[in-house]
């Protein structure tokens, strides 16, 4: 009998022609916090994926308490008493928190479900880790962190001793992430063996036991947590040493270009409604919005590009209204937008390198020759968009299909940056990116910063926020629950804004947020 | 990352959709050759009548050349329809309107030269056959309302209302439910067949929707939307109009298809005469996946099968209702996208697979 | 024109008759739509199992037989769709139109090959689903009117509706196969097959497909017409919209149509050329499923992001 409750040697992972793992190998022992990290796209996720049964490996050896599996089912992975949080939570938003945690495991009465064996398990569980979920809420209904402990219920009800959580911190304020932390001790103490994906050194220095890093696809090696220090591991993970922290230049601050006057919206839910928000950008300044995913920020984005219905409220750009103006007026009254999801908004995937580059400006010229499309002049513009972006590979036309997460997200900026204008939007720029293009990208920022433009900067990674921001506002359930300049700022400060300013013990409780007609 | 070069990309591409489609047809005919089988026949006699029955003779080919003639804009109509994320299943009732249009005012506006007549006769037919797919177009694209039904149900409306008309205000008062005749005609050739000019029309059509559709920044904005409505929507194209415009442009050419019929083939309104152009042409679009430049061919090929289906039920005993069958086997078949992906290379479409 | 003799208690069956093979068809496709699949090939799947139901029937002279080998063949053809759309990844959309097609021509060729008709086939020897007398209800006048003399298809379609909303809410199959409609990423890592679900979706809705098909030729009529499901299971995936997949409101639905088509059916005999009221059941039900959408996207449109869907 082995120690380890997981072993994965060599093993590999293909998608299409992208090996996404290469001599992958990871393991587990009871009882124990081990973190993987990486940069994003190193596979870690893709590893924790293939032991939980998401897809098959091409090849290698998985082995659960010692006995060898080689082919692997969600299904199997629960009955051998393995549950994942993922990284975009796994629930029905139509169905009930119960009926969501009993999903796959109903007690049955008969024919039905019985929902009272069912609530009376499922409290137990609560009550055993003193975490507070109201089981009868439908999960729209719920803030990201209660979501994310309904996550972890589910597994446990499901028998869970060998626990993955995918970047769990990711959509979390620094208090949440703090009890979290302490569910994950409770965890250990009762003996459940928990692996930690990451990419946040310390919380990965606070947290884990032993620590593994793999860098593009590749297993690096293995730590304790006592033999070891940030900077070791950021050079495991990078393979060289860097420094994010780009010197940030005094802002030059000068007319308002962005200003948004009580604004109210619809939202994807209750608390992502935005409730009368007053914004101010500055030409040559750059303000960020800082708070957890899901509290506004989106639909705040949507409303001022056009791309959601203002319901009350005005916004002006350089002076002129463009409150419910179609996304093509208000881009030609002077903005740029940086979507936060490149791939259904940012891209058009099907397409080349070039027609995303054109995409914009497809009736300007010279792009434009009558009803032509002047394809001549659009290659030209691509290839210098493309050398002066890095963006790899640099044949404009080629397919951004299999374009990675940071040459993806590159072709957006260039195409965005290099229109100009009064204001450029730039929502979660940096998120699924390489640490190379995140230095590139914020060093890009920061030069539009110079050149003029206002920027406004929509970041649920504070230290993006903190590195780059001028000023800061925290956005809370669709309102500006606090603004300071950046000198002012700190993660602590801004984390009690990000929850409201609430105490941190009744964190991620939210009553259903008011109608406000 | 490896990422194979871009011409390589195209050739195989391109080999790869021919050779489907050729293996596509293949297994279709094997599979109608059982279906001719089960009732006792000689699958390969009735095959050889059936492409005697097309191009033996000048009757034969002209009687394939008139039945690809509205094939070949129906299909078309379907693809640029699908350019845009549309499935417009509603050609059909298109080309009934656009006949009963072209019918009137063939009819009826005689006060007009003929040359403008011939006009008057097409613009009337596709402005009709437009209006007629704006309103599946807006439900979709305001309300969301399933193309599909709507436009299947309106194929029924736009059918009854073509009948109604032929029937009662339009009557010739023959025993067959029909209009007068129209004043003008288009020019037929090989004749007894009906063939007609109407096929060069139908052809210049087609060749300026591909040119559309590939050289201008309305045929990208086309592209754009019917790929991601989303990301066209953010940089600045509004795609509810283009998305309707597309439907009215595959409308117009419905419309164009029932005034050939009508001005070319017929030379009035025979009731029912569409029954079929509509979904045959969806077929060929279908098959080759709403290729534009490809949807021609395969049309010419279901005009082959239909016009070769009567002179194979003459010689043979398998009724010409098995060439329905066949290629409808045949859409079957080619829908499924990775029936004839080799080598177990079945890529998950997995989008963050760059990311993951 | 006596608006008495148009609207009178016997409309009530009337609509309720018309309705019927409709919510079959609505039932149908709820099926495969709560697994989110958009199940185009109702029409299909319910003229094949017209088709054998008749041929079934005229051949053994047993109409239990003609159901139940209908609904296997409902049930065949939904496997083709299932196994291209799930297998082999056919959009479903085209090969739903696909299946259509095939039901047209294949039924069509069996017409004229095995039966050697065309058009359309009746005989003496084709044995009916039976209609239930109650001989208590003869004397009753309104009642009587209403409820006597239905065929047991048209009683079991009452039974059936319940039954399947019992199974989507009630049940653990229902919620698993609601959790893969509505995100199948989920229901997969709950350890859910969700290939397995989306098969039994369709299969079961080929049963009730076929069955539809069966109640039209043998209980709503007694014979086959080409294509004689005339557009039916469109309507069946009309009101599948307009109720939400949820099989009672869906069932309403299919109610509204039905009183259409037998309304339109008591006009005609008042002069109303006969092509409109023809067309009125298909008018009602684009108008039904424009209104139903646009309210339902005016709800979403407080919270969808995008003006675009």
């Amino acid at each position: 009998m082995s120690d380890y409750v997981v072993e994965m040697t060599g093993i590999v992972k293909s998608f299409g022609e992208v090996q996404a793992v290469k001599n992958g190998y990871f393991t587990l022992k009871k009882g124990e916090i081990h973190s993987l990290i990486g940069e994003n796209g190193a596979g870690k996720s893709t590893m924790m994926k293939l032991l939980y049964g998401m897809y098959g490996f091409d090849d290698g050896v998985v082995k659960v308490n010692g006995e060898e599996l080689t082919s692997i089912t969600p299904k199997l992975a629960i009955e051998k008493g393995i549950g994942m949080v993922h990284q975009e939570f796994m629930l029905v938003n139509e169905l009930t928190v119960l009926e969501n945690i009993i999903l796959g495991f109903e007690p049955k009465k008969g024919m039905t479900i019985d929902f009272d064996t069912a609530r009376k398990n499922v409290n137990h569980y609560i009550d055993q880790y003193g975490m507070d979920i109201q089981i009868g809420k439908r999960i729209n209904q719920i803030s990201v962190g209660e979501a994310q402990r309904v996550e972890i219920i589910k597994i446990l009800t499901r028998g869970a001793n060998t626990i993955i959580l995918d970047e769990p911190t990711a959509v979390l304020t620094p208090q949440e992430t703090r009890r979290l932390f302490e569910i994950l001790e409770n965890l250990r103490r009762d003996g459940k063996s928990i692996v930690f994906i990451s990419h946040k050194l310390n919380e990965v220095m606070e947290i884990s036991d032993r620590i593994s890093v793999m860098r593009q696809g590749e297993y690096i090696g293995t730590v304790d947590k006592k033999d070891t220090n940030p900077a070791e591991l950021a050079k495991m993970m990078i393979g060289r040493e860097v420094f994010l922290n780009i010197e940030k230049k005094k802002a030059k601050a000068g007319e308002v270009v962005l200003k948004v006057d009580n604004l109210w919206t619809s939202g994807e839910k209750e608390i992502s409604k935005i409730h009368g928000v007053d914004l101010e950008v500055r030409a040559g300044e750059i303000v960020g919005i800082a708070g957890i995913d899901g509290n506004g920020q989106s639909e705040f984005i949507e409303a001022i590009t056009g791309l959601r219905q203002v319901e009350k409220g005005k916004v002006y750009l350089g002076g002129q209204d463009i409150t419910n103006l179609s996304p093509r007026k208000i881009r030609d009254a002077g903005l740029t937008h940086i979507p936060e999801d490149r791939n259904t908004r940012g891209l058009n995937r099907t397409m080349s390198i070039m027609d995303n580059l054109i995409a914009v400006q497809v009736d300007a010229k010279p792009f434009s020759k009558g009803m032509l499309l002047d394809t001549g002049a659009a290659l030209e513009h691509s290839k210098e968009l493309a050398e002066k972006f890095d963006i790899r590979p640099r044949d404009p036309q080629m397919s951004t299909e299999s374009l990675s997460g940071g040459n993806a997200q590159k072709v957006v900026v260039a195409r965005e940056v290099s229109i100009g204008g009064k204001l450029l939007v730039a929502s979660q720029p940096t998120r699924g990116v390489d640490i190379g293009a995140i230095e590139s990208i914020r060093s890009i920022l920061q030069d539009v910063k110079e050149e003029g433009l206002g920027v406004l900067l929509v970041s649920a990674d504070l230290e993006e926020i903190l590195s780059l921001s001028d000023r800061i506002v925290v956005m809370y359930e669709g309102k500006i629950s606090g603004r300071m300049d950046a000198d002012e700022a700190n993660e602590d400060n801004l984390g009690l804004l990000m929850m409201g300013g609430q105490d941190t013990s009744h964190a991620g409780v939210q009553e259903g947020g008011r109608d406000h007609d | 990352m490896p990422v194979c070069r871009k011409e390589e990309g195209i050739m195989t591409n391109a080999w790869k959709a021919i050779r489907k489609v050729l293996l596509t047809v293949v297994l279709a005919l094997v599979i109608g050759a059982l279906f001719i089988l089960l009732i006792s026949e000689n699958p390969i006699d009735a095959y050889v009548a059936l492409f005697q029955g097309a191009f033996d003779g000048k009757l034969s080919f002209g009687t394939t050349l008139a039945s690809f003639t509205p094939l070949l804009l129906t299909s078309t109509a379907f693809a640029i329809a699908a350019k845009a994320g549309a499935f417009n299943v509603g050609v059909e009732g298109e080309v009934f309107l656009g006949g009963i249009v072209a019918a009137y005012i063939g009819v009826n506006w005689t006060f007009l030269p003929a040359p403008m007549l011939y006009v008057a006769c097409f613009l009337g037919a596709m402005a009709v056959g437009a209006a007629w797919a704006f309103i599946p177009g807006f439900l979709k694209s305001y309300y969301n309302v399933n193309e599909v039904c709507v436009t299947i149900l309106m194929n029924s409306v736009a059918l009854y209302i073509t009948s109604y008309l032929v029937s009662g205000p339009m009557s010739a008062g023959v025993a067959n439910a029909q209009s007068d005749p129209v004043t003008v005609n288009l020019y037929q050739f090989l004749k007894p067949s009906s063939a007609n000019v109407g096929l060069f029309i139908a052809i210049a059509a087609v060749v300026f929707i591909i040119w559309m559709l590939k050289k201008t920044t309305f045929g990208y904005k086309i592209r754009t939307v019917g790929t991601n409505p989303m990301h066209a929507e953010y940089v600045g194209i509004n795609p509810r109009a283009i998305f309707i415009k597309s439907m009215m442009i595959s409308g117009a050419l419905g419309g164009m298809a029932g005034c050939i019929e009508v001005l070319g083939v017929h030379g009035y309104f025979l009731n029912n005469f569409a029954t079929g152009l509509g979904s045959n042409g969806m077929l060929a679009a279908l098959i080759v996946k709403s290729d534009v430049v490809l949807a021609p061919f395969m049309a010419f090929f279901l005009a082959i099968l239909k016009s070769g289906a009567m002179g194979m039920q003459q010689s043979t005993g398998v009724p010409k209702s098995i060439v329905d069958t066949i290629t409808a086997v045949f859409i079957i078949i080619a829908t499924m996208e990775l029936l004839f992906q080799f080598n177990g290379k079945r890529k998950k479409k997995k989008k963050d697979k760059a990311e993951a | 024109m006596q608006f008495s003799n148009i609207i009178n208690a016997s409309l009530i069956y009337a609509t309720f008759r018309a309705s019927t093979p409709i919510i079959y068809a609505a039932l149908c496709a709820a099926i495969t739509q709560q697994a989110n699949i958009l199940n185009i090939g109702t029409e299909g799947i319910m003229l094949v199992g017209a088709f054998t139901a008749v041929t079934v029937s005229y051949l053994t002279g047993s109409w239990v037989l003609a159901i139940l080998i209908s609904m296997l063949a409902g049930m065949a053809i939904a496997l083709i769709m299932a196994v291209g759309h799930i297998k082999y990844q056919a959009e479903i959309c085209a090969i739903g139109m696909g299946i259509n097609m095939f039901a047209i021509a294949i039924t069509k060729y069996l017409l004229n090959s095995i039966l050697g008709k065309s058009g359309s086939f009746s005989d003496p020897k084709i044995v009916g689903i039976p209609k239930v007398h109650i001989p208590f209800l003869d004397n009753v006048p309104v009642l009587g009117d209403i409820f006597n003399n239905w065929a047991i298809t048209e009683w079991f379609v009452i039974i059936l509706v319940i039954v399947i909303t019992f199974i989507f809410y009630k049940t653990v199959w229902g919620l698993r196969l609601r959790a893969v409609g509505r995100f199948e990423m989920a229901a997969q890592t709950a350890g859910i097959n969700v290939n397995a679900m989306k098969y039994q979706a369709i299969m079961i809705s080929g049963l009730i497909g076929g069955l539809a098909g069966a109640h039209l030729s043998l209980g709503y009529s007694n014979l086959f017409t080409e294509n004689m499901t005339n557009n039916r299971g469109f309507m069946g995936v009309a009101a599948m919209y307009f109720g939400n997949a949820h099989p009672v409101f869906t069932a309403i639905g299919c109610l509204i149509f039905g009183f259409a088509d037998s309304v339109g059916a008591r006009v005609q005999a008042y002069g109303v050329p006969s092509q409109f009221v023809l067309l009125m059941p298909y008018v009602i039900t684009v108008a039904v499923l424009a209104i139903s959408m646009a309210s339902k996207k005016a709800a979403e449109k407080k919270r969808k992001s995008s003006l675009t869907t």
